[in-house]
């Protein structure tokens, strides 16, 4: 690692994060040609509707226990909330003014806790055990009625959250894409979006 | 949203119910004599399943993937005594229809311009949601788990004959014709309400009910559940205006505010 960078993530992590983000794209996109018929053709690409139903359901699997691994990167950090993460909030995180700086941030920023627990957690959680609900237990009335409304609504959720999160970590914020793609990062990202974790790092 | 205009007035049958084909049922008129189940079978090449006696002569006891028509005997005891009722179960051709709202698979199930809900097995997944988007519980699952059930006879009809249990019914308790004339006649012959009228948009299959439909062993308020038009009506459209407003406003705020410069210049 050259001198003036910082290791952000791990190796495992950076895959883990890959395979996620695969799979989801895999599901959102055969999804969205199951939701609607308009864009049927989307399946067809996946070698057809019948195909295409059976990569859904295994990309289902892989996108939930690739889920589970996130848990040991990310939960203990986001359940973490201290002052700096109201102040982080109050401040909307800067991202609505040229001028405001929330405080300096732990490793991971109020926002960041925020979409991991609610949205990659929560949601997470609840588009795959509906998932296996459709998939696995067809025969019950109530279980597709009920399956198909939660899984829906976290795919609402995704559909809103997820455009931004790919924003946030790309063109938004400069100098962030490589936290997922090399792992390390700017002394000077570090200083400037996680001061607190860059202090502790003893980065001054 | 556009999206979902499309698919809507693709799926729906709502333009069509002017010309819409369709069955009368007249339970009055019926002998119970289950000439049409067999003649269904016989069109569909549907093979006969062995049953057993049950104590009744309603047989078989359900609709299976082999059987798209059944005679339901309901005995119900009234003041005036006992009454033996004759009504024909099977798909009633919803012109707003739950199983096609909720089928994924473009094309497993459609409408054909007579108006039926056909269905095309080469297309079903077997995924059994339109069991549960049905409020008639009608669809059935073949040995290979793809959808069947009454498609209103769609290859007869196409081709100007009438559907095989109509043709064969002795008694007229199944005619068939376009749907306005149906009704106009049932009225004629003096049923006030008919059921299906309007129920789901128009159904296809109209019964000349002389009691509450409940009577008969029917829905009196037949609709599906309201999770679907949650589903479909709510959460489908806003999917996509979400996805396109999330889209929209990252780029907003790239043009607007701008990304988080990082001044490197200071650290090296
Ligand atoms: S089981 Fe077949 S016909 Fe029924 S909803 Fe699924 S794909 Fe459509
Ligand atoms: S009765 Fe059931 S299967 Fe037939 S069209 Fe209506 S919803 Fe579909
Ligand atoms: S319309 Fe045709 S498929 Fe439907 S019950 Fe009658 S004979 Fe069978």
């Amino acid at each position: 690692m050259k001198k003036d960078l910082v290791q952000k993530t791990t190796g495992f992590e950076r895959f883990n994060h890959l395979v996620l983000a695969a799979s989801f794209s895999i599901l959102f996109l055969t999804g969205l040609g199951f939701l609607y018929h308009t864009l049927s053709w989307i399946n067809t690409m996946f070698f057809g509707v019948h195909n295409a139903k059976v990569i859904h359901e295994w990309a289902g699997v892989v996108f939930s226990i690739s889920l589970i691994l996130t848990f040991g990167n990310y939960l203990g950090e986001s359940l973490r909330f201290s002052r700096e993460d109201s102040a982080w909030i109050s401040s909307l995180g800067g991202y609505f003014s040229r001028t405001a700086e929330p405080p300096p941030q732990g490793k991971l920023n109020a926002g960041q806790k925020i979409f991991y627990l609610l949205i990659v957690v929560g949601g997470g959680l609840a588009i795959s055990l509906s998932g296996y609900m459709l998939w696995l237990f067809p025969s019950s009335r109530g279980n597709i009625l009920f399956g198909h409304f939660l899984h829906n609504i976290a795919v609402l959720l995704f559909a809103v959250t997820v455009p931004l999160h790919i924003y946030l970590g790309t063109a938004a914020n400069p100098g962030t894409f490589r936290v997922m793609t090399r792992g390390t990062v700017t002394r000077a990202w570090a200083k400037k979006h996680h001061g607190k974790w860059a202090r502790d790092l003893g980065i001054d | 949203m556009a999206l979902e205009e499309m698919d809507k007035r693709r799926l729906s049958g709502v333009d069509i119910i002017g010309r819409k084909k369709g069955l009368l049922v007249t339970p009055d008129l019926c002998i119970g004599c289950r000439g049409c189940q067999t003649a269904c079978k016989e069109w569909n090449k549907l093979p006969g399943e062995g049953t057993v006696n049950r104590g009744t002569y309603e047989n078989p006891p359900d609709l299976t993937p082999n059987l798209y028509n059944r005679i339901r005997f309901v005995e119900t005891s009234t003041p005036d005594g006992l009454r033996w009722l004759f009504v024909s179960q099977r798909c009633m051709h919803c012109t707003d229809a739950g199983c096609i709202r909720v089928c994924p698979s473009p094309g497993a199930l459609f409408r054909t311009p007579e108006g039926a809900v056909a269905f095309n097995k080469a297309r079903c997944i077997g995924c059994k949601f339109c069991v549960a988007g049905c409020p008639f519980n009608i669809p059935r699952y073949d040995e290979n788990d793809r959808i069947s059930k009454c498609h209103l006879c769609s290859d007869r009809i196409a081709n100007g004959l009438s559907p095989a249990c109509a043709k064969t019914c002795p008694t007229g308790a199944i005619s068939y014709g376009d749907r306005v004339d149906l009704i106009r006649e049932a009225r004629t012959s003096g049923y006030k309400a008919v059921y299906g009228e309007a129920d789901l948009g128009g159904l296809g299959v109209l019964f000349a009910f002389r009691e509450a439909p409940s009577f008969y062993g029917m829905p009196d308020k037949p609709s599906f559940s309201p999770t679907i038009g949650l589903w479909k009506g709510i959460l489908k459209p806003l999917t996509i205006i979400g996805l396109a407003g999330a889209v929209a406003a990252a780029a907003t705020h790239y043009v607007t505010v701008g990304p988080k410069e990082i001044d490197e210049g200071g650290d090296e």
